[in-house]
């Protein structure tokens, strides 16, 4: 600690940011942390104000997640230190940082189903052997109203959207009068309208003195709902604004990844060749007579908040479940004759969402992992032609540019970007005649998402892209054609000039229009 | 004191051996004290043993003897286990195996060795196969746990070996004793050199064939890949279009079928004839070995030597200090536990919470 006063100056890096006579509710103090060779947190210094919103704003493995989890408990840094209202804390556990007023809504909600919503809130903190169900809601319900969250402290959570779980998330907090909230990357599981009223409960529990941590990558958003935003990159605070100072998403953009960033990459228009997907009143197992079709040279994306179908959908075009009602043409070929005489090669290629546990084995080399989908193109006989897969392997590492490019790594020594790059290499060496791509990018920073979206724009000339996508901007931006997906039936399908429509994917999507409720 | 534990980044090196001799240790130290308590010397007798499985030529070579059905059932075993397909039925296998031997060498007796042998070892490996293969169609087609399954198979295997021996198959001049008679001289595998060598027979072979067809199988071939992937769990085996079903008859096929093989020889060779006391436990201890040896070939046989010498100083043991027979079972048992428990720090490291640096380098489970 001794050391950490010896920085004092780095504690105030921006002094016209924040009200310099208001005491921060939370100041980071030259925090680093390092973990084996990667230094996350680098010499970091944050004040966070009560009543205002702070995005912190990054690319996958800036450092965000660190930096925030040094805050709620988790680790503890190396060097400097963190002050609560003042006074200097050092946090053992999570539950000394909530403790001292500061809470974190992860992405992932960890809430009981079968509850309602006043017994997650006070789980746990009843204080005492008798319950008084009746004083619970009340109290929840009070708490739900003061900051305009809108639920039913009485509601099933199992019940409930997934807008209105993290809502129950923000209430636990708010319970246990936590007076710093973080939320880390909160729209992911949002539709739009639920992310525009998670922003419009972020302004009211600001206004009424909360501290609010964002952390995003997502320029709009954070230019939407923060006051100041933080830009994170590798480890280091890369510059600190008032909102009202950025000019457009593209200077954000270009301070994040220190380089200018075509988020709107050009797109010429393919020759549409022939059908390669027909889905023809598609019903069963979830979906209720999805009605598709996709040419060669063309990107359909099915959109859709996740949960609506998609992975019935994929799973029923990509061979895993045998459509119930309704047909599915391949190729050309009916469903039950193309996979029965599938080729590896020069026919379908799936890059599922799940890039770690589904597309590839965490503990096995990239050449192994290679052979995972390509394997009948590398055997002679019972034998199988390693070296020749090993080549290929490096072939598709130089390609792709996939980083550190050995390709005796194991899948899990990978990030995520590195290893989706190599999926996405993988399966387009199998010369895909159907290319269908599941959130591709999802989790990717910024160079990744780009790299990506560039391998998918030039697979078009071979091949139909089926893209299942819950981000309406990649949507938008690589595909010709949109379907919106919505409890497992196509809501509308058109394609991306028509403005009209495209203004109502966000109310389609939540179900709002389409006539189906 | 807050203990933090935390994935190792780089793997321990030498601290390796450390942390399997210390789990040995750590073993006998626990086998000594259940003699302490049953009353007999603890360190002595844990001398005793260890004079008796490496003390003398002869252990050395009785121990190989014994090593032979245990490795050929590991790797059996080992091959399942990579998919994460637990047989465990083994001893049934084995059982099988000498079963479909003994008929082969009963019915065609007359036939010369160089036939005879041939179709003892085939008749035993189809035994074997198809025992293994019923848990493998009753887990595809009735999704019945393999585990099971095969563990139940076991005992019905037994029971058969003991019906045949104690019925139909016995030999009239045995004086009741539950054996049939001797096998013809062209269904015995010889022994290699009877005066220099003791009980090694050329069986011994069927090691390296089996464990050379086995390494080159799993790195080689594209079954062996496909195996290997399936043993990453059935989401990426459906996603990759792996013929899991396929796959399972097959391991489960080999598995049995290679018991089935340590069966016959251990009849044909160490015995002579079929009877029941050659159901030592071999398809028992080769899944401990399998699972010590973390389903690697060379260390399989390592560990299988290893195992197969502590039976032979157990078998001494029984005979200076009248400990039971079930005592070669408990350190079996022990040694398992404790190499399965340091095996956390093999890939973990555990360390004080505050003070800067207490790595302790694993030699402690």
């Amino acid at each position: 600690m001794a050391e950490a006063s010896t920085k004092t100056p780095h504690c105030t890096p921006r002094a016209d940011i924040g009200c310099v006579d208001v005491l921060p509710q939370v100041r980071l103090c030259g925090v680093s942390k390092r973990f084996g060779r990667v230094l996350a947190s680098d010499d970091i210094s944050l004040s966070i104000m009560p009543g205002r919103i702070k995005a912190l704003l990054g690319e996958n493995g800036a450092g965000k997640s660190t930096l925030m989890s040094m805050l709620a408990g988790r680790f503890r840094p190396d060097a400097g230190h963190i002050e609560v209202a003042g006074a200097v804390v050092d946090f053992d556990s999570p539950r000394q940082a909530i403790a001292a007023g500061i809470g974190m809504v992860y992405q992932h909600f960890m809430l009981v189903e079968n509850m309602s919503v006043a017994e997650n809130v006070l789980l746990g903190q009843e204080g005492g052997f008798a319950l008084n169900p009746a004083r619970m809601r009340a109290t929840v319900d009070a708490l739900s109203r003061r900051f305009g969250l809108g639920i039913d402290a009485r509601a099933r959570v199992g019940d409930l959207s997934m807008g209105e779980r993290q809502r129950v998330e923000i209430l636990k907090l708010l319970y246990r009068e936590s007076k710093v909230l973080i939320f880390d990357e909160p729209t992911a599981v949002l539709t739009p309208p639920e992310a525009e009223s998670l922003f419009a409960a972020l302004r009211s529990m600001s206004a009424q003195g909360k501290a609010i941590v964002f952390i995003s990558h997502k320029l709009e958003e954070v230019l939407s709902v923060a006051d100041e935003i933080a830009i994170l990159r590798r480890g280091r605070i890369e510059g600190e604004f008032l909102a009202s100072e950025v000019q457009s998403p593209a200077e954000l953009a270009r301070r994040m990844v220190g380089r200018d960033v075509v988020l709107d990459i050009p797109r010429e228009p393919v020759q549409p060749g022939r059908v390669v997907l027909d889905v023809r009143g598609l019903s069963g197992n979830g979906l209720g007579d999805v009605n598709l079709s996709l040419r060669q040279g063309e990107i359909l994306a099915v959109v859709g908040v996740a949960g609506n179908g998609q992975q019935q959908l994929v799973e029923t075009i990509c061979g895993l479940a045998r459509p119930e009602a309704g047909t599915v043409e391949l190729l050309g070929h009916v469903w039950d004759e193309f996979y029965k005489h599938r080729d590896w090669d020069g026919a379908l290629a799936w890059v599922p969402e799940d890039r770690a546990g589904l597309a590839t084995c965490r503990t096995l080399d990239l050449t192994d992992n290679l052979l995972l989908t390509t394997r009948e193109g590398f055997t002679r006989g019972v034998w199988l032609d390693r070296a020749r897969a090993r080549a290929a392997a490096r072939d598709i590492v130089r390609e792709h540019n996939v980083q550190p490019g050995r390709i005796g790594l194991q899948a899990w020594q990978l990030s995520g970007g590195n290893l989706q790059k190599f999926v996405l290499g993988r399966e387009l060496s199998r010369r895909p005649r159907l290319l269908v791509a599941e959130q591709p990018t999802q989790g990717l920073d910024i160079p990744a998402t780009e790299a990506v979206w560039q391998r998918l724009l030039d697979a078009r000339k071979s091949t139909g892209v089926l893209l299942v996508t819950g981000d309406l901007s990649e949507a938008l931006a690589l595909a010709d054609r949109v379907a919106v997906l919505f409890r497992g039936r196509v809501l509308g399908q058109f394609p991306v000039t028509d403005t009209a429509q495209v203004e109502r994917i966000g109310a389609l999507m939540a179900g709002l229009e389409g006539g189906a409720l | 004191m807050n203990l933090t534990v935390r994935k190792r980044e780089e793997s321990l090196g030498w601290g390796v051996l450390v942390v399997y001799l210390g789990a040995l240790a750590l073993a006998f130290g626990v086998c000594a004290l259940l003699l302490t308590l049953a009353g007999k010397p603890g360190l002595g007798g844990m001398l005793i043993l260890f004079r008796g499985a490496f003390g003398q030529g002869y252990s050395l070579l009785d121990s190989l003897t014994k090593a032979v059905p245990i490795f050929l059932c590991a790797l059996g075993v080992a091959l399942s286990f990579r998919m994460q397909i637990w047989n465990i039925g083994a001893e049934g296998q084995f059982a099988l195996g000498a079963v479909g031997g003994a008929w082969a060498a009963l019915t065609f007796a007359g036939l010369p060795g160089i036939v005879l042998l041939p179709l003892v070892f085939l008749c035993a490996m189809t035994c074997g196969a198809a025992w293994g293969l019923i848990p493998a169609v009753l887990k595809l087609r009735l999704g019945v746990s393999e585990v099971i399954t095969s563990l139940m198979l076991n005992y019905i295997g037994a029971l058969l070996l003991e019906f045949l021996v104690f019925g139909i198959w016995r030999d009239p001049g045995s004086f009741g004793f539950p054996m049939t008679a001797e096998f013809s001289s062209g269904a015995q595998i010889a022994r290699i050199a009877p005066g220099v060598l003791g009980k090694l027979h050329w069986g011994v072979l069927a090691c390296p064939l089996a464990g050379v067809a086995y390494a080159l199988f799993l790195s080689r071939t594209r079954l062996g890949f496909e195996l290997m992937a399936c043993g990453e769990g059935e989401r990426v085996a459906r996603y990759a279009q792996l013929p899991y079903g396929f796959l399972v008859l097959l391991v489960l096929g080999l598995g049995g079928a290679l018991a089935g093989l340590a069966g016959s020889i251990e009849s044909s060779a160490t015995l002579g004839r079929l009877q029941p006391t050659m159901l030592m436990g071999y398809g028992y201890t080769a899944i401990v070995v399998a699972w010590l040896a973390r389903l690697k070939p060379w260390p399989i046989a390592f560990t299988a030597y290893l195992l197969a010498s502590f039976r032979v100083g157990v078998e001494v043991l029984q005979l200076e200090l009248q400990v039971p027979a079930a005592f070669g079972s408990i350190m079996e048992g022990a040694i398992l536990l404790f190499v399965i428990a340091g095996q956390f720090f093999l890939s973990y490291s555990v360390s004080l919470a505050h003070p800067v640096v207490a790595q302790a380098k694993g030699a402690r489970p």
